[in-house]
């Protein structure tokens, strides 16, 4: 009898903590905001400077068809601008060589009428289905880094 | 309650807990080649696909040259004009996945082949035409994965 208890308290608990387990806060897929009266070549600009001021190297930026289509043919409204800090990155691909999903950092910038939006894949939302806690924590850091740096870019 | 339904009740009970936990998986292909014929073998297998290497991204190099540890990964970005139309048009959110992304790790002898993750972003995007071009994408890059192993 208290064989059989021990049994159905093993599968209660077990059916208690698979759905418990899923209910880790979950994480949105995009961070963004707007740099209202901008152009796009104003927003790249203060971005640059957002991504140095925060420790950040930048590696380069391209239109979003650059090399798929003549130059003179890209569409220079939509830009991504990819940057680093190399000791987190290091750190990163340490804990984990699938932290290159986001590597390197970017941020993809989309001129509207009203100004500029700044979109980056949240690396949270990215490491929570990995499966790894180290990973996780270091993306959580890193997405402050990336709300900070959209967030003064668009000032 | 019988033994067995016992067995099967906690059978259930533990794939439950697995598939909940259950880390996400990218596609992935491995090849005993060196890093540098790697990238010269996906870059073939991308234009046998109608798809151009837009970027290799040499962070092993970018860190050795900073005093870091060789992490032995390199990141190519492959895309095609196709992909950035059809993403404008279909959503544009899918924009931030493209050019596409490979992972090339070292480990001895053999280089591993990562795309990214796309399950997250089709639970994300669960209807058409995202879902279906997120799959159109997946299907690509695993004929492009057969082919740079077929080499």
């Amino acid at each position: 009898m208290t064989r059989k208890l021990r049994s159905l308290f093993l599968v209660f608990a077990l059916l208690w903590i698979a759905p418990a387990s899923a209910e880790a806060p979950l994480e949105e897929m995009i961070l963004t905001s707007t740099a209202q009266g901008r152009n796009i070549d104003a927003a790249v600009a203060a971005l640059l400077q957002a991504i140095v001021n925060h420790n950040y190297t930048f590696v380069r930026e391209q239109a979003i068809d650059s090399r798929l289509v003549p130059y003179a043919q890209e569409v220079r409204s939509v830009r991504l601008v990819y940057f680093c800090n190399f000791a987190k990155m290091n750190q990163a691909l340490k804990l984990d060589p699938r932290a290159a999903q986001m590597l390197p950092c970017r941020v993809t910038l989309v001129e509207t009428p009203s100004g500029v939006d700044l979109i980056a894949v949240n690396p949270a939302w990215v490491s929570q289905s990995m499966g790894n806690p180290a990973l996780h924590a270091e993306c959580e850091n890193l997405k402050q880094d990336y709300l900070a740096i959209l967030e003064e870019a668009s000032m | 309650m019988s033994r067995a339904a016992k067995l099967r009740a906690l059978a259930v009970a533990l794939s439950l807990m697995w598939a909940g936990a259950a880390p996400a998986e990218p596609l992935r292909v491995s090849k005993s080649v060196s890093l540098r014929q790697a990238v010269d073998d996906l870059t073939l297998a991308a234009a046998n696909h109608d798809m151009v290497l837009v970027k290799m991204q040499p962070i092993d190099t970018a860190l050795v040259k900073r005093g870091f540890d060789d992490p032995h990964v390199r990141i190519l970005f492959i895309g095609s004009e196709t992909a950035v139309r059809w993403a404008e048009v279909a959503e544009p959110r899918l924009l931030n996945l493209l050019p596409l992304r490979l992972t090339l790790i070292q480990r001895d002898d053999v280089v591993l082949v990562l795309s990214d993750d796309f399950e997250p972003w089709r639970r994300e995007f669960p209807d058409n035409p995202a879902n279906l071009l997120l799959k159109a994408w997946e299907s690509e890059l695993k004929a492009l994965f057969d082919d740079f192993v077929g080499q």
